[in-house]
């Protein structure tokens, strides 16, 4: 026997007791497992490049920039590679099935986003092959059911055509996979001179430059530099990091993290009063035995260091079999969801657990500590 | 197991007052309280509800302190030391024998045998082997894996003693160990100690109200009102 099998056989003298504090911190886990996973890859944000830039106009993500921006953006010697992009929204076959369309320069498109998405020159070379192919993400292809060399045609919900049809005919050309798990590839990559020739407005204009700096350069005193280049023109822009975008793009819709820190937190101030207050209850009927174990020799710090141990083993078990279930679901999910269980989810989670497990164990620890052997020895 | 030196004085009380506040009053239960103990010794404390026996064994196991007064077991200061000093001279010199087992209801016999054990630097084989061996000598080797609860009150004081002993005490406190035991298993209990004191030479100092079991020890005293008022030897 150890401290440790004492800790643990103190938290099983009650099996019921015990077994239901391990599913309480386990709902509580499996809600911030999910909500987390959600977090992370919600719109593959986590996954966004802090360095590729994105410039648009200071009127709204929605105002095209002229294309001649392009030459006087990549004469700044700190940009690596630019390239150019117009977006179309749209669906496939019905409304709600909401599909995003890139149009980017194939040529460009590799050294600006390739180990993002996961390129291979095969895939731009099929993507080039002829103007109407796209690549589909690997998320967009699983949940359409999509595969290489199919059509698709997506209505453009703003994006028409010169003789007013709205529907654009792709052939799948390939399908990228994205630089990892929580890389958004719920869109399409199609060729910008095959929308740019065929469609009725904003011809030769574009909704964004993707700009990539250099190694050894600042993303963020580039992005101030390009700003300034065209404060004074007719199209002054705004230049963000590629997640500083993503994340304000979500928030037009609600602060999602916020939303889901205030859930999370309210789940764990509620585990935690549940949890301390059955802890206070389940050492105060003990107090008699820490008695007996401190006349035996033990010392104060080692009779709390026993009580934390007890509330850190539920919490680890019941936060374990939560994250479990969260990594499970998160695995079965439907890949459109955009739920991510990432490795910073699952530390986030470990140190919560460590906390909320010493937090809960703290107050009858130190009662526990504090308790003269006297005075245990009366409690019979 | 060691054997102890019967020459030389074990416990030394000097000059120990104690005095208890209670309901705003307080209620002196010593004042100046003088005793020695030789090592090896087995002594036997009697005397009426309210005469000190309690708080006397609870000053020699470390869980009390006087307010005045020397108190010296063997080389240690128990009235000069703090809590976590007293708590590692309980854990390494001290073994307590309780009236009601205390026993740990959630741990095996074995489990409940090794508690002291796991305050020292042992491995997990020592520590079984010093288990076996005192399960042995309480005669409960085949009831290792047993829990308390399906124990007779006799067996359950002899694993206690078994508790008591398993670190190798010098001092042994007994606190009323015959209390609740019918007389077959007080006489079983009391041999025990006996044998502790003879065969091991530990120094064992017994609380009790029961005569029969005071006749074991070889000498008793009796307490009244704070004060030693009669020693009988052991014929």
């Amino acid at each position: 026997m150890t401290l440790f099998d004492l800790a643990r056989k103190n938290a099983w003298r009650k099996p019921l007791r015990t077994a239901l504090l391990m599913l309480c911190v386990s709902v509580a886990f499996l809600i911030y497992g999910l909500t987390a996973s959600f977090v992370s890859g919600s719109q593959g944000t986590s996954a966004a490049s802090d360095d590729i830039l994105g410039v648009m106009s200071a009127a709204g993500r929605a105002q095209p920039l002229p294309m001649a921006h392009m030459n006087r953006i990549a004469a700044d010697p700190d940009v690596a590679a630019i390239n150019y992009t117009s977006r179309m929204r749209g669906f496939v076959a019905v409304e709600k099935n909401v599909v995003a369309v890139s149009a980017l320069d194939p040529q460009r498109l590799m050294a600006v986003s390739g180990k993002e998405l996961g390129l291979t020159p095969e895939l731009i070379d099929a993507l080039a092959a002829q103007r109407d192919r796209v690549l589909v993400g690997r998320a967009l292809a699983e949940a359409q059911g999509w595969r290489v060399g199919q059509s698709v045609t997506v209505t453009g919900f703003d994006m028409a055509r010169r003789g007013g049809s709205r529907d654009w005919s792709f052939g799948i050309a390939g399908i990228f996979e994205g630089e990892n798990a929580s890389t958004d590839t719920y869109f399409m990559i199609a060729d910008y001179d095959y929308l740019n020739a065929a469609r009725a407005r904003n011809r030769d204009t574009v909704d964004a430059f993707v700009v990539r700096p250099q190694a050894s350069a600042s993303a963020g005193d580039l992005a101030a530099r390009i700003d300034k280049m065209f404060a004074n023109s007719a199209a002054p822009t705004r230049t963000q990091s590629e997640k500083q975008f993503l994340e304000a793009f979500l928030r037009q819709y609600a602060d999602v993290g916020l939303i889901v820190d205030l859930v999370v937190s309210a789940a764990f101030v509620t585990l935690l009063m549940i949890v301390i207050n059955t802890m206070v209850f389940a050492v105060r009927e003990r107090t008699f035995e820490i008695g007996v174990l401190k006349t035996l020799g033990f010392s104060g710090a080692q009779v709390m260091g026993l009580i934390l141990a007890e509330t850190l083993f539920i919490v680890v078990v019941g936060g374990g079999v939560g994250l479990g279930l969260a990594k499970l679901a998160v695995s079965f999910s439907d890949p459109a969801l955009g739920l991510v269980f990432s490795m910073p989810v699952l530390a986030r989670a470990v140190v919560i657990i460590v906390i909320l497990g010493l937090a809960t164990g703290a107050l009858p620890a130190i009662k526990a500590l504090r308790t003269p052997v006297i005075a245990a020895f009366r409690q019979r | 197991m060691t054997t102890a030196n019967h020459l030389e004085p074990y416990i030394q009380l000097s000059g120990i007052s104690k005095a208890y506040a209670i309901g705003g009053e307080t209620v002196p239960i010593f004042s100046s309280l003088d005793l020695k103990i030789p090592s090896g010794d087995f002594v036997a404390i009697m005397g009426p509800s309210g005469s000190g026996k309690s708080t006397l064994l609870n000053m020699l196991a470390g869980i009390d302190r006087p307010d005045a007064g020397c108190l010296r077991i063997g080389s240690s200061r128990l009235d000069q030391m703090g809590e976590a000093a007293r708590a590692s001279w309980r854990a390494h010199c001290m073994g307590i024998v309780f009236q009601f087992y205390n026993l740990l209801p959630m741990l095996t016999v074995a489990e409940n045998v090794e508690l002291p054990l796991l305050l020292k630097s042992l491995s997990a084989r020592d520590r079984r082997g010093r288990v076996e061996k005192v399960l042995e000598l309480v005669g409960l080797a085949d009831r290792a894996r047993q829990y308390p609860v399906s124990m007779s009150g006799g067996q359950q004081q002899r694993v206690g003693i078994a508790r008591a002993i398993v670190a190798d005490p010098a001092l042994l406190l007994c606190d009323e160990p015959t209390g609740d035991l019918d007389r077959k298993s007080a006489d079983e209990v009391l041999a025990m100690l006996r044998m502790l004191n003879r065969e091991f030479g530990k120094t064992i100092v017994m609380v009790t109200h029961d005569p029969q079991a005071a006749l074991h020890a070889n000498r008793t005293l009796h307490l009244d009102k704070g004060a030693f008022i009669e020693e009988r030897r052991a014929a």
